[in-house]
């Protein structure tokens, strides 16, 4: 079983995520309502992937990335952002902050599947 | 669209997320509006307002609402712009981001209704796009005396919101969280933390740290709480919270907080977890009676038994029913500060529309009402607010003339009454309701009294008005108001003075039970039965009677038969039951019966007329010695008189009663 994060301030897109990746298998979803969720579930608990919004309350997915990047223990960790903000300066920061993979809302269940298979199947 | 994602699983939650995140679209923008009022750029209320925006396009975009998509991108960039300057925003925006607001809102609803959802309006579009925020120096960002590293995860209008709350003498507390596995098993998590710093005052940003290893939050707050709450909330020693200070003294001009965004009803009631647990926690104890219930009859079957045991059981479930009952009838409720949040909205509309500065003074408190008298009693406040802002108010100019402010002012107060009765008072500073003026129109005399005046003014179509404004002109009138507020079991009181204003009282049961029901006449009287009571309605033939032959008694009172559906079924002759004669003339029509079922057992009653269908607030007729078998409850058709509900099975049941009894 691979723990797979899944942030997103809304409810019902974490729950469209999770059913996107669903057929994936072999899957164990953590769902986390903001970026300081997030930060806090990863630093009590290791996750093999980290699907993350750019646009949340208090602090942003890139901040989140930037955060996890700056850890040790971390810097390894898969993220896929997820996000509306479909411009490619939101990209280019996305990725240099560390992100691996972006992928722009609205997406179909088999891109973002192919992603996380991509992803999964890199690191091991 | 996503192909393969099935939208239709998720288009409830999208409807409830994109109502809330529409219902705080609107309020921010009414705090911008009151910020923008004082000259002064609302940073925080911007920030949030861009973030609902995204989120709600985010998730159109995934259930493919395309017309939605497009007009909360526009509202978005603007949005993105005026965060970057610090939440300046042009002089003629938020009336544009009001009419893009509502065109969404117009989207979200057909997409609830499974309608097409319209592309958006071109002309609102190019209208938001030509906007242009001015990028200039961001103002009133004095200097804040904060750790570098702190600082530089602050945005510019973050910084500018620190700064202002400062310089108004709020206190700034930067207090930090350490999150560990034992905390969160014991619910002490950066969420929960977040949100009792939040009640403390306004959370200005947490900023996340990793310090060799260990992970921490910093929370950064404008408060005047004490230093000893707030580390109690972020379950913080004394050595975690550090002082945030202006280094030096900025004489910003003092602005109050931002509202906090509330969430506006729709078809469904938001409940206090708290309030279901209570109803779940009831049911329990039904159950455990239940069994209890179970044992006493096997005792009795067993031949060991106590009746006086039992009844006691029984007694004691009469009262968990009752509790339970209450339980549920909690969890409808609803907060009146919750129905009044689109007020400030529909009163600047009309002040906009009408040209008249308007004041309104909202004082909901926390009385709570029942979900369906809410929604009843909503437009009966808007009537009320355009009554005030279009007929009450004064123009600016004349009122400047008798020495009045320019601004007019509506205050709305609402208390509740030993939690039975809510009272909610509209009130203006107008020119007071024109008593000759009402009786001219209605060609009515003057009215003496207030409780005349209401019934001039309650006459349908009277208006005093000569020319229709562009809003009173519409919707409900005073004679709408009235009834409503009959129906709900309430009533509407006036009180006017000439030269200084008017105010309206409407008082309304906290919660009532409404029904559908047939309406008809019998033995000159008006009566209502509900109509899940009734099977089936049909003229009388009298071809179909059968009068029952001598002696052969049913349920041991002698009654007619009627031929209905292949069944022969007891005709009860309704006027009569009650102590009524004929109705004068009703034998030129054809009298009507009314077929209800007890159990599998069906009955018709004869009465002179239906009248027609509407639905009914019922009172339940709780004084003993008013209470009979076979009256339900009362109610108010609108017209100010009770009019019984009856229960036709429970009436026929209390006939057979009397004629054995006979």
């Amino acid at each position: 079983m691979e723990e797979v994060l899944v942030v997103d301030d809304s409810k019902v897109m974490r729950d469209m995520i999770v059913a996107c990746l669903r057929p994936h298998g072999a899957l164990n979803f953590t769902q986390a309502a903001s970026g300081l969720e997030a930060i806090e579930r990863l630093s009590l608990k290791p996750y093999q992937l980290l699907v993350l919004d750019l646009n949340m309350p208090d602090i942003g997915g890139f901040e989140v990335v930037e955060f996890v990047r700056g850890q040790k223990a971390l810097e390894k960790l898969p993220i896929i952002v997820v996000t509306t903000r479909g411009d490619e300066s939101s990209k280019k920061r996305a990725l240099d902050s560390g992100a691996s993979r972006f992928v722009t809302k609205p997406f179909t269940p088999e891109a973002l599947l192919s992603e996380v298979r991509a992803l999964l199947s890199e690191r091991s | 669209m996503s192909d393969g994602l099935d939208v239709k699983a998720f288009i409830t939650g999208y409807l409830a997320e994109a109502g809330e995140h529409l219902s705080s679209a609107n309020a921010l923008l009414m705090a911008i509006d009151a910020s923008q009022k004082r000259r002064e750029s609302n940073p925080k209320a911007v920030r949030e307002l861009f973030r609902a925006l995204h989120t709600l396009k985010g998730l159109s975009a995934m259930v493919g609402a395309e017309g939605i998509v497009d007009i909360t991108h526009e509202l978005e960039t603007l949005l993105r712009a005026a965060d970057k300057a610090g939440g300046r925003l042009p002089q003629n925006a938020v009336d544009l981001m009001l009419k893009g607001v509502r065109a969404v809102e117009e989207r979200v609803a057909a997409l609830g209704r499974g309608a097409e959802v319209a592309p958006a309006p071109k002309a609102l579009i190019e209208e938001l796009s030509s906007l242009n925020v001015d990028e200039g120096s961001v103002a009133g960002t004095a200097a804040i005396d904060l750790a570098p590293e702190l600082a530089a995860k602050l945005s510019v209008a973050e910084h500018a919101q620190l700064a202002q709350g400062l310089a108004r003498g709020q206190k700034g507390r930067a207090v930090e969280f350490r999150p560990s596995a034992e905390r969160a098993a014991a619910g002490i998590s950066i969420t929960s933390v977040r949100e009792r710093v939040g009640k403390l005052g306004e959370l200005v940003k947490v900023v996340p740290r990793a310090a060799g290893g260990a992970v921490s939050f910093v929370l950064i707050v404008l408060t005047t709480a004490t230093d000893e709450a707030l580390c109690e909330a972020a379950a913080a020693t004394k050595e975690q919270l550090t002082p945030i200070a202006l280094t030096e003294t900025a004489a910003a001009a003092a602005a109050e907080p931002v509202e906090d965004a509330p969430v506006q009803h729709r078809d469904w009631v938001r409940v206090e977890v708290q309030r279901l647990d209570d109803a779940l926690e009831r049911l329990s104890v039904l159950v455990v009676t239940r069994s209890k219930l179970d044992r006493a009859v096997k005792k009795l079957e067993a031949g060991v038994g106590d009746l006086r045991a039992l009844k006691a059981i029984v007694a004691e479930n009469a009262r968990q029913l009752r509790d339970l009952r209450g339980a549920i009838m909690r969890a409808r409720m609803v907060r009146v500060s919750e129905l009044l949040e689109r007020a400030p909205l529909i009163v600047r509309g009309l002040s906009r529309a009408s040209g008249k500065p308007v004041q309104l003074d909202v004082q909901a408190g926390d009385a709570e009402l029942d979900k369906t008298v809410a929604d009843r009693l909503f437009p009966v406040i808007v009537h009320l607010l355009r009554n005030a802002v279009d007929h009450a108010l004064e123009r600016p100019e004349d009122r400047k003339a008798i020495g009045k402010p320019e601004e007019g002012r509506i205050t709305i107060t609402c208390s509740d009454h030993a939690s039975r009765e809510l009272e909610l008072r509209i009130s203006d500073d107008g020119r007071g309701i024109d008593r000759q003026r009402v009786a001219r129109r209605a060609g009515a005399p003057v009215p003496q009294t207030d409780a005349e005046l209401l019934e001039l003014i309650c006459r349908p179509g009277l208006s005093t008005m000569e020319v229709a404004t562009q809003t009173s002109g519409r919707g409900i009138g005073m004679d709408v108001v009235r009834k409503t507020t009959l129906e709900l079991g309430g009533e509407l009181t006036v009180s006017s003075t000439p030269g200084s204003g008017t105010t309206f009282t409407v008082r309304v049961p906290l919660s009532v039970t409404i029904v559908d029901a047939f309406t008809f006449v019998c033995g000159g009287e008006t009566f209502v039965v509900p109509v899940s009571a009734v099977d089936d309605l049909t003229e009388l033939d009298r071809t179909q009677v059968i009068e029952p032959p001598e002696g052969k008694k049913n349920g041991g009172a002698r009654v007619q038969l009627f031929r209905h559906r292949g069944a022969a079924i007891p005709l009860y002759p309704l006027g009569a039951m009650l102590g009524f004669g004929a109705e004068p003339g009703s034998e030129h029509e054809r009298p009507k019966v009314i077929v209800t079922r007890k159990g599998a057992e069906a009955m018709g009653f004869q009465v002179d007329r239906m009248v027609g269908k509407q639905e009914i607030a019922v009172r339940p007729v709780t004084d003993p010695l008013v209470m009979a078998a076979g009256v339900a409850g009362s109610t108010d058709l609108g017209d100010g008189r009770p009019t019984l509900v009856l229960d036709l099975a429970g009436l026929a049941a209390r006939h057979s009663l009397r004629k054995v009894m006979q």
